[in-house]
């Protein structure tokens, strides 16, 4: 998955974009050779991001024009606007929109709300009990989306399931509206927690302590510590974890949509990257997949450089 | 997004965590009653809770599977007296030898050619400046902003041109890149010691035989984190295997998929059982390599 997992969230271009752009790299270089040598190194990645990421992109632009069964043998009509008018009047294409949206925020808790708490309230837990602490929190992140799924469906099982006995609810879990996009967001926020408890325990162990003790000798109470140098330091990590959230929500829910759900019951669980797959796979409208895939696309790409954005805005803070 | 801050994870500085535990409690002493003693027990009780309830639904699925038929839905916590009968069971219904197999090859080959185009561009982002290099840096991390779904179309015909539909080989071949791998590489080439390849280049090493001798050798630590995420992420994955093999059931993750929509009457033992054998060489990795495999994913995201 991460493909899918833990993208740097576009940190990279801030990195020094030319490190060693001074002379000692030129040198080397110059004894390594010049001129086509770097780029037959990167050959064998580049041609695999062209052939399977950045053609199949231009692709599905230009599908995006046409009305198409995806069958090789049918061919293609042009059809204009045609269907990128169908995503902005579609209500499933706008219903999809909004439960994408509510389960990202319903993620939130998962991977930002807990995660700084926890790591708040356990800074002063250090050594091999910590390591067990964290072997413990981090394992859901490795169990794959489908036996999680199966799993999950087990505990949730009707009147039998485990979640049912404990709370002694009569819920139908995934077949009811709303508690199965609970569901869906609860599984999916439970493997993601401990990968993002680890980052904010990385985050906080990174803050330089000297400011908070500059801070309780002028008198700072904890929580004023915690609330106007701590967290503002850490803003970077959590604005990293939001963006991570937003972009990758839809990467993280579809296995188990896909085999828990199937985006039901009455399309509750349909979210954009899911609705993304029916019309292409299940109702082959290639046209309109690819319409709205290269809308989610552009929205995408704004939201994360907003993020990237405020990040960077962020960040001066922490020299 | 200047998330350049090292941050490694808490206890692999001891020493930093050493002279901030002495702060804390010197300061202990300083103010009657310790209030960092305080913390430190609500810490360790915040952390316990919240390591047992994560790890609940692991235990679960674990003890479900190893009850005996009658027993699977009793709630008793230990699963007594012990039985496989539903790991028999599952193994009649899948044929998870050959799944496991199946899978195995998969992940590796994909974690295995990730990692040399991730080594092959890493290495001339970091030692060569040439024209566009920005350009293409930029084109790795763009990877991010384009969802599978969106390029799943044109990738779906290419490999039905290909012939590569229905085949391993297409659950491959296309995942062969991994920006996560070059932008991860490329921090610590950029770090390594100019000396030693400046040294290399005057013995007159070619840069390929510099890579492989200088380089690659001392970068062992943080090349094993990267497989295992590597492989970790091409085990669990899903979505691709799901598309170009049809549903076809030839990895787990599908087989496990269609066994949970196929199960009429709900056998939950030997579902579990399916899960829990999927997962366990996952398991075995996290329990034998913790601490690389937490930093490989850890670091990454901070990265």
């Amino acid at each position: 998955m991460f493909v899918e997992v833990a993208p740097p969230g576009l940190p990279a271009p801030a990195s020094p974009p030319d490190a060693g752009a001074g002379t000692p790299a030129r040198h080397i270089a110059r004894g390594f050779g010049r001129g086509i040598v770097p780029y037959l190194y990167l050959a064998p990645a580049l041609g695999m991001l062209v052939v399977w990421t950045y053609r199949p992109l231009a692709e599905t632009v230009n599908y995006s024009f046409y009305s198409w069964n995806l069958s090789p043998t049918s061919p293609a009509k042009p059809v204009g606007w045609h269907n990128y008018h169908r995503v902005f009047t579609l209500p499933d294409v706008s219903g999809s929109v909004w439960r994408t949206v509510l389960m990202i925020a319903l993620l939130l808790p998962f991977t930002i709300v807990i995660p700084v708490v926890v790591g708040l309230l356990t800074r002063e837990v250090r050594g091999r009990a910590k390591t067990v602490y964290q072997a413990l929190i981090f394992a859901p992140f490795l169990v794959a989306p489908v036996a999680s799924a199966a799993v999950w469906e087990w505990m949730l099982t009707p009147g039998s399931g485990v979640v049912d006995r404990a709370t002694g609810l009569k819920t139908n879990w995934l077949h009811e509206r709303i508690p199965a996009l609970l569901s869906i967001t609860g599984i999916v926020g439970w493997q993601m927690l401990g990968f993002a408890v680890l980052v904010v325990s990385a985050g906080l162990a990174s803050i330089n302590g000297d400011y908070a003790e500059a801070a309780s000798v002028d008198g700072a109470s904890r929580w004023q510590a915690t609330r106007w140098l701590t967290l503002p330091l850490l803003s970077p990590t959590l604005v990293f974890l939001l963006l991570t959230t937003v972009l990758l929500a839809g990467t993280w829910t579809f296995p188990l949509i896909d085999t828990l759900t199937q985006g039901g019951p009455v399309s509750s669980t349909t979210n954009i990257y899911y609705l993304l797959w029916q019309y292409g796979f299940k109702n082959f409208d290639a046209g309109l997949a690819a319409a709205a895939g290269v809308v989610f696309f552009l929205v995408f790409t704004l939201v994360a450089l907003f993020l990237v954005w405020l990040s960077d805005r962020l960040a001066f803070h922490d020299n | 997004m200047a998330l350049a801050i090292e941050s490694p994870l808490a206890d692999e500085r001891p020493t930093a965590a050493l002279a901030s535990g002495a702060a804390a409690s010197g300061d202990g002493d300083d103010v009657p009653g310790g209030r960092s003693r305080v913390m430190t027990v609500v810490g360790h009780v915040t952390l316990a809770l919240l390591g047992l309830a994560c790890i609940f639904p692991i235990y679960w699925m674990y003890s479900t599977s190893l009850r005996r038929p009658d027993d699977v839905y009793k709630t008793s916590v230990l699963p007594w007296p012990l039985s496989v009968d539903s790991y028999s069971k599952a193994l009649d219904e899948l044929d998870l030898g050959r799944l496991l197999l199946n899978t195995t090859l998969v992940a590796l080959l994909t974690a295995l050619g990730q990692l040399l185009t991730s080594v092959l561009a890493a290495y001339a982002f970091a030692v060569w400046n040439f024209p566009a290099k920005r350009l293409l840096y930029l084109a790795f991390v763009g990877t991010w902003l384009v969802p599978f779904q969106v390029t799943m179309l044109p990738n779906y015909v290419l490999l039905h041109d290909l012939g590569l539909l229905n085949s391993l080989t297409g659950v491959i071949v296309p995942n062969l890149v991994s920006a996560l791998g070059v932008l991860m590489l490329r921090q610590h080439f950029d770090s390594f010691p100019r000396e030693l390849l400046e040294a290399a280049r005057i013995d007159g090493r070619s840069s390929w035989s510099t890579l492989w001798t200088v380089v690659v050798p001392n970068l062992r630590a943080p090349l094993a984190a990267l497989a295992i995420l590597l492989f970790v992420n091409a085990w669990n994955e899903y979505f691709w295997p799901a598309m170009v093999l049809q549903r076809g059931n030839l990895v787990l993750q599908l087989g496990i998929n269609s066994f949970i929509n196929s199960v009429e009457t709900e056998e939950w033992g030997p579902l579990t059982a399916a899960a829990g054998l999927a997962t366990l060489p996952i398991f075995a990795l996290y329990l034998a390599l913790q601490r690389q495999v937490i930093n490989g994913f850890v670091r990454s995201g901070l990265k």
